[in-house]
């Protein structure tokens, strides 16, 4: 790798006049990302059943994976000796790595949190206590070699009440943000992004965010959202962080992946996301559309002979009925595998729309017709119009 | 379609040719060759897109009525054929009744009728119906309905029971058929049934031989399907099979479907079957097995098959088998894949899929090459030593897990050299779980039908159950 040259590249190419939208070029050492950009979750060095070439097909330029998941199976050992995850998994585009964090607080019982780090009981084998600190978490993110890693962070549920450990939570993710730093061994290959903690309470949120853009970092995620909170709430932190973070820096808004979601929150000025969402519900049978999403398994796709979306043109659409994928979801895995591609496909379409649209100066028009789309009877939440009328879109 | 013969010797290896297919007259296929196993119409983990980017050549797939009955409705109102509806269209489609590679339960034979066992619950099928979903699939290829209903162990009473039921649904179904319209084109295939008994046999063949629409016959009634056929000893087949070749007219194609291993397939061919599938592959893909057989008789390599399951490849970064051309083998690594079989992932039987079908369609390729140059034989030696020393080490691995598993009665730890324990924690994210949810009839049903997982892998599957 090229020591002379930063690890990430950020290259704002155009600014949306109305809202906080912009559209910019990353560069990473594994490729070219164009923002705002969606990023599909392979947890376990896996696409969910896709191909490498396949995901080059959809015009993927980034990926995420799990730490969590890899450091347990396959292990540091075996990503290093295969030379890190790009070369295991055959996929020479970009990828990101979360810290591992959330999923030890997530997934398991009895999770721990204290000064050191997050400590768990194992779920396999004889119940033993491992203590995930930010130095581990590290460790296993170099071992995985991705291009932007993720500090591990001190997660409190959104909706907690307790004020003490949400400031307590705050303080900590940055003081572990300073050990992460410091524990880093490959600064001029992979960029660390702090995550920007304190729940719903804006006062934190501003005095995490400033704390972190004090270090010497190359973008920002924001945390602690979309984990059940009001989408009141949910909008003005995505929207205050926002206003924070510097405009010359990537940010990613961690969990996020509903179309009207991304929509809102590009015009918040978010550049990049993440979400099981799109893969998750194509195993369900459900086919993401402009409109919503089709559960496939319903009775009335039995004999309809049309493609999932007409104006899609990925390999699925091209070839595939919703009758034949009414009668094979959730039955055979190749129905995953064509709903997936399917869904991605979507993801990757629509953020190329909001590029476009940011690029060619409409992006406001884009908003409000897809919007108007989705909400033919103009019913729309309340905290869609709010969102959007504090950045000057007015539906 | 046409099909046409190059060998005039009764019962011997040949090469045949099958061309002038109405929906795709630039394509001929030649043969012995393996049809395309599907079920529910898809190559099982393989879909068009990636279809496309591993295969190169003509290929028929072999579409089971039983995986795919409940699209009969949709069918009527489709304007198009099987192959179109399954998103295939590059391909021959071929319509059989029974899944190959899916045991089917026998008895339950209830006046004219032969039970399939689907996924909607038991269908019993006539004529009439078998006809109705043939008609409503317009297949370029198709099997009439049969009785196959017969193993080695049958009776003399249910093999003649079996040719009787199959000669009335022949005369039957070939009625119906020569009245068809949409059938017009499709290449139809009589079927043989009777089991073992020679008598049976002649009586179906009798029966059935005499018309001459029928393009080719099937040898049907070896067995009752499923991964119990990999193991069937040729032997046991040879004198049953040979009787009816020597019987069946030589310039008609003759089939016989089921997963057979690759000695037995060689064995056949030697007999003068022309046509196979590719249910092998399958139900090697589904124990995360990779072949590696020799397809040359200089090569060095010796080692039949691989388990891709054992913790020996997780840091081993070789393709599958080096030289391979497969996709599988030019991009990915043995350790990646023991990663995702290891971890449940989805990729991973696809990546299994894309080599082992490769190979064995390689293996055909070669087998007319030899039948060409006159070398099958080598050929055949050279593959069953392959496959008679690895089958010794699986033995010889079974009886020490049996031992030690009588040894550790009533313990939960795990035994096996042969499938390493798998790590549950990495199952545990909701991620992953819910592909468990989604699959889960499957899961239990590849784990009944995998003859060669020991206790503890199905003790694994349920534990992720559990979780879930």
């Amino acid at each position: 790798m090229n020591n002379t040259r930063s690890p990430l590249i950020f290259n704002v190419l155009a600014e949306c006049t109305t809202t906080k939208a912009r559209t910019a070029q990353m560069i990473l050492p594994h490729g070219k990302v164009d923002t705002p950009v969606f990023m599909p979750v392979g947890t376990q060095g896996t696409m969910k059943g896709l191909l490498s070439e396949q995901m080059e097909n959809l015009g993927l330029q980034i990926i995420l994976a799990n730490t969590y998941h890899l450091g347990t199976k396959p292990g540091v050992e075996i990503l290093e000796k295969a030379g890190g995850l790009h070369q295991f998994m055959n996929w020479n585009r970009a990828l990101l790595t979360d810290s591992g964090g959330f999923q030890m607080v997530s997934l398991l019982k009895l999770a721990e949190i204290t000064e050191e780090g997050v400590k768990f009981q194992t779920l396999n084998d004889h119940k033993s206590e491992i203590v995930l600190t930010p130095e581990h978490s590290i460790e296993i993110q170099n071992a995985i070699g991705a291009d932007i890693i993720m500090q591990l962070d001190d997660v409190v549920k959104t909706t907690s009440p307790d004020e003490a450990r949400i400031t307590e939570a705050m303080y900590r993710t940055t003081r572990w943000l300073d050990r992460c730093l410091k524990a880093h061994k490959k600064p001029d290959e992979q960029n660390i992004f702090p995550i920007v903690q304190g729940t719903l309470n804006a006062e934190l949120r501003t005095k995490s965010a400033k704390a972190h853009m004090e270090r010497d970092v190359r973008g920002f995620a924001i945390g602690g959202l979309s984990g059940g909170e009001s989408k009141d709430d949910f909008w003005k932190m995505v929207h205050l962080s926002t206003d924070i973070l510097p405009k010359n820096k990537p940010r990613y808004l961690m969990g996020v992946g509903f179309a009207v979601d991304l929509v809102v929150c590009c015009a918040l000025g978010v550049d990049m996301f993440d979400c099981v969402f799109p893969t998750r519900t194509a195993r369900f049978g459900c086919a993401l559309v402009m409109t919503g999403q089709l559960n496939l398994k319903q009775k009335k796709y039995k004999k309809d002979f049309s493609p999932i979306d007409e104006d899609c043109d990925c390999s699925t659409c091209k070839t595939y009925t919703r009758a034949y994928l009414h009668h094979i979801v959730t039955i055979h895995s190749t129905a995953c595998h064509l709903l997936s591609t399917h869904n991605l496909a979507f993801q990757v379409r629509l953020m190329k729309n909001i590029q476009d649209s940011i690029t060619n100066g409409n992006f406001p028009e884009f908003v409000i017709k897809f919007m108007s789309d989705l909400y033919p009877n103009k019913n729309y939440p309340s905290w869609i119009i709010d969102s959007l009328a504090a950045v000057n879109i007015k539906l | 379609m046409k099909f046409s013969v190059n060998n005039t010797v009764k019962c011997g290896p040949r090469l045949g040719l099958l061309k002038e297919i109405e929906k795709h007259p630039n394509m001929s296929l030649e043969t012995p060759m393996a049809m395309l196993y599907t079920r529910g119409g898809s190559i099982p983990h393989i879909t068009n897109e990636v279809f496309k980017l591993v295969s190169h050549e003509s290929q028929i797939i072999q579409i089971p009525l039983v995986s795919t009955y409940n699209f009969e409705d949709a069918m009527n109102d489709f304007q198009g054929d099987i192959a179109d509806f399954v998103g295939m269209k590059e391909c021959i489609s071929c319509v059989t009744v029974q899944d190959p590679a899916d045991y089917t339960q026998p008895g339950h034979h209830f006046q004219n009728c032969i039970p399939l066992w689907t996924r909607q619950g038991k269908v019993l099928i006539n004529a009439k119906l078998y006809m109705n979903s043939i008609e409503a699939f317009k297949p370029d290829m198709y099997y009439l309905l049969s009785d196959s209903d017969t193993n080695i162990a049958s009776s003399v009473k249910r093999t003649s029971n079996a040719v009787s039921n199959t000669i009335s649904y022949f005369k039957e179904c070939m009625e119906r058929h020569e009245k068809s319209k949409v059938l017009k084109n499709s290449f139809v295939m009589g079927t043989i049934a009777g089991g073992y008994c020679f008598k049976s046999r002649k009586d179906c063949i009798d029966a059935v031989c005499s018309n001459d629409i029928v393009g080719g016959y099937l040898i049907d009634g070896l067995h009752n399907n499923g991964p119990e056929v990999e193991l069937q000893k040729a032997e046991e087949l040879k004198p049953i099979v040979k009787y009816v070749i020597e019987k069946l007219p030589q310039e008609k194609l003759r089939a016989i479907h089921g997963c057979w291993n690759p000695v037995t397939v060689l064995e056949l061919v030697q007999l003068g079957i022309d046509l196979f599938d590719t249910s092998y592959c399958y139900i090697l893909t589904e124990r995360s097995c990779a072949l590696t057989f020799s397809l040359d008789v200089e090569d060095k390599n010796d080692q039949y098959e691989l388990n891709l399951r054992q913790q020996q490849y997780a840091d081993d970064f070789q393709p599958i088998l080096s030289g391979c051309t497969c996709l599988t083998c030019s991009k990915y690594s043995r350790g990646y894949i023991h990663h995702l079989v290891t971890v449940q992932e989805l990729l991973g039987p696809l990546l299994l899929t894309i080599h082992n079908v490769h190979h064995y369609l390689k293996f055909f390729e070669k087998i007319r090459e030899c039948i060409r140059n006159g070398t099958l034989s080598q050929l055949q030696e050279k593959i069953t030593s392959q496959f008679n020393a690895y089958q010794e080490i699986i033995t010889k691995k079974q009886t020490l897990v049996n031992v030690s598993k009588l040894k550790e009665n009533n313990k939960d730890s795990d035994v096996s050299n042969q499938t390493p324990r798998t790590d549950n924690s990495s199952i545990t994210e909701e991620d992953a779980t819910e592909d468990s949810d989604a699959f889960d009839n499957d899961i239990i049903k590849e784990t009944q039908n995998d003859t060669r997982t020991t206790v503890m892998e199905t003790i694994n599957k349920t534990e992720v159950k559990s979780i879930s």
